[in-house]
């Protein structure tokens, strides 16, 4: 039995597999089906100061080994998540994450502000490609991700900031920086790349906002590049994320140099995904004598030129 | 609700571009009407094909499915003896009243499958009038189990089998001979839909229709497959639905 727990700005995580936001709610469709207090931890469905009803429908669509979805940020604000799902969301036993989005840089201090002390830790979606006012303005150059970062951070006094970076940049490295220049804890990354799928018999778009945000296994190997530039540039921890499917998928993320993952789109393919990754982790540590998970981070020995 | 290891038992094609695939889930599941399923057909696909229950027997679940895209060909191609994960029951179901007797099933193109599920679950104790429409002769499927209801009455958008007309127009001209129901359940493609609610609530008759949206999860998690509700806000087709009272939704 492996040390599967790993620690992240101080704060504990029993193991290193976190329900990656958006794709998991906050957590009680999947509780139906197993005990979600067997989760490193949860990042919800991204929050907004005010309830938001998203896009129209379609919201998602199907490419070879990928999905593209635009769900437009639909939440029922952050103050209905506080009185309603935060309590319950705890007392399961996982770490709890809340992923946070806003128009303006008032809105991103205001709703850490809110959250500060109450959550285990805050993610701040700087790069929803699916929303024209949801932060992807501000995920893309690193001067606005240094900006914004800074102002989400003065609304916080307990609470560590995760900056989850966008992949639809010039440079990961750069921006991991100006996240961590800002005052990010952590950076987590890759949201969802941009990408678009097509009924060729309308002509039109499947997804009825047109493009999409790209995820699933057929993205990990540029996420696991884009996780090894990021790891580089920065001395902060860093959570992997992007196609993860099984528990080697997790290995190759760690080694990049990611401390935890993060798992999205694998929940849909198989609701038993991320229990399946944590039995897997501690099967193959066991296998190859690791002893504790967190030794597998950072490991990546690049070939010789 | 459960992910089983499911092994098709059968198979095969029951009409034009009509499959019917028949699973052995190994145990009894507690399935209700108007319930869907969640198929994965691996490969390549990442999301699960979300596909409503028409039949349960003993430990062994039918769906009924149209070959529309690649998921539903790869599906096609599994025979009998292949395992495959199926998630159900998913979705809120049909539910009938007690004091509802008098049922009217109102379905059209793949929305007739349901409407099976429907019938054998309150066939016997209810009196069902079944109007089904289908696209032409071709199409048509399932008639071994509609004629089981009180009153059946199919019908072709080409007149090659039944009358030439829709469903909703068969059940209209019953309705005006004054076979009136308790209740009307319904499901099919949207216009469908939207003609029998601007008919129901004209005739003050309750009415649920079962609603298709593309689907991510399948559990209520994901929120991809909403639907407006006439109250302005959203519900999930896959949790709060697939069945939704006509008035409550805009279609």
């Amino acid at each position: 039995m492996a040390n599967l727990s790993v620690t992240l700005c101080g704060v504990q995580f029993k193991n290193p597999v976190i329900a990656a936001s958006g794709t998991f709610g906050f957590g009680r469709e999947y509780n139906e089906l197993y005990d979600i207090g067997v989760l490193g931890g949860v990042s919800t469905k991204g929050l907004t100061i005010h309830p938001r009803l998203g896009n129209p429908t379609p919201r998602i669509a199907e490419s070879r080994g990928v999905i593209l979805n635009a769900v437009g940020l639909q939440n029922p604000g952050v103050e209905h998540f506080i009185q309603n799902d935060l309590e319950w969301l705890k007392n399961t036993g996982t770490r709890v994450i809340a992923n946070v989005a806003g128009k303006t840089l008032e809105d991103y201090k205001n709703i850490c502000a809110k959250l500060d002390g109450l959550v285990d830790m805050i993610e701040l979606n700087i790069s929803c490609p699916n929303v024209k006012s949801g932060g992807m303005a501000f995920g893309i150059k690193p001067e606005t991700v240094e900006e914004v970062t800074k102002y989400a951070k003065s609304g916080l006094k307990i609470t560590p900031l995760i900056v989850k970076l966008s992949p639809n940049v010039e440079n990961i490295a750069n921006n991991a920086k100006a996240a961590q220049n800002g005052g990010a804890d952590c950076i987590s990354l890759i949201n969802t790349l941009t990408g678009m799928a097509i009924d060729i018999e309308r002509r039109k778009p499947i997804i009825a906002n047109n493009t999409g945000g790209v995820s699933g296994a057929g993205v990990k190997p540029i996420a696991v590049r884009m996780v090894y530039e990021a790891s580089q540039a920065v001395d902060i921890p860093v959570i992997g994320m992007g196609g993860i499917t099984c528990a080697e998928d997790a290995i190759d993320f760690l080694m990049a140099g990611a401390t935890a993952v993060q798992v999205g789109t694998a929940n849909f393919t198989d609701p038993y995904a991320m229990p399946k990754i944590i039995d897997g982790l501690n099967a193959w540590c066991d296998k190859h004598g690791v002893e504790s998970v967190s030794d597998l981070t950072g490991t990546l020995q690049l070939n010789g030129k | 609700m459960k992910d089983y290891i499911a092994t098709i038992v059968k198979n095969e094609k029951i009409a034009e571009n009509i499959h019917e695939v028949t699973f052995d889930l190994g145990e009894k599941a507690n399935v209700r009407c108007g319930q869907f399923g969640n198929i994965s057909v691996e490969g390549t696909h990442l999301l699960r094909r979300p596909i409503a229950i028409c039949k349960v027997e003993d430990t062994k679940v039918t769906f009924c499915y149209q070959i529309k895209g690649e998921g539903t060909q790869r599906l096609k191609m599994m025979g009998a003896g292949t395992r495959l994960n199926v998630l159900l029951p998913l979705g809120n179901g049909f539910f009938v009243e007690e004091n509802e007797k008098k049922i009217a099933l109102v379905g059209g193109g793949v929305g007739v499958f349901p409407l099976i599920s429907v019938l054998r679950q309150y066939g016997k104790d209810k009196d069902v009038s079944a109007y089904i429409g289908y696209r032409n002769k071709g199409a048509v499927c399932g008639v071994d189990e509609f004629e089981k209801a009180n009153k059946f009455v199919g019908v072709t958008d080409d007149g090659s089998y039944g009358e030439k007309m829709n469903a909703v127009q068969a059940f209209e001209a019953d309705l005006k001979k004054g076979n009136r129901p308790d209740v009307v359940l319904a499901c099919g493609p949207t216009p469908m839909l939207r003609a029998l609610k601007a008919l129901t609530e004209k005739e003050n008759l309750l009415c649920y229709v079962s609603l298709e949206e593309r689907m991510g999860c399948g559990i209520g998690a994901c929120l991809v497959c909403v639907c407006n509700l006439t109250n302005g806000q959203h519900a999930r087709v896959c949790k709060d639905g697939p069945v939704f009272n006509a008035n409550d939704v805009e279609l």
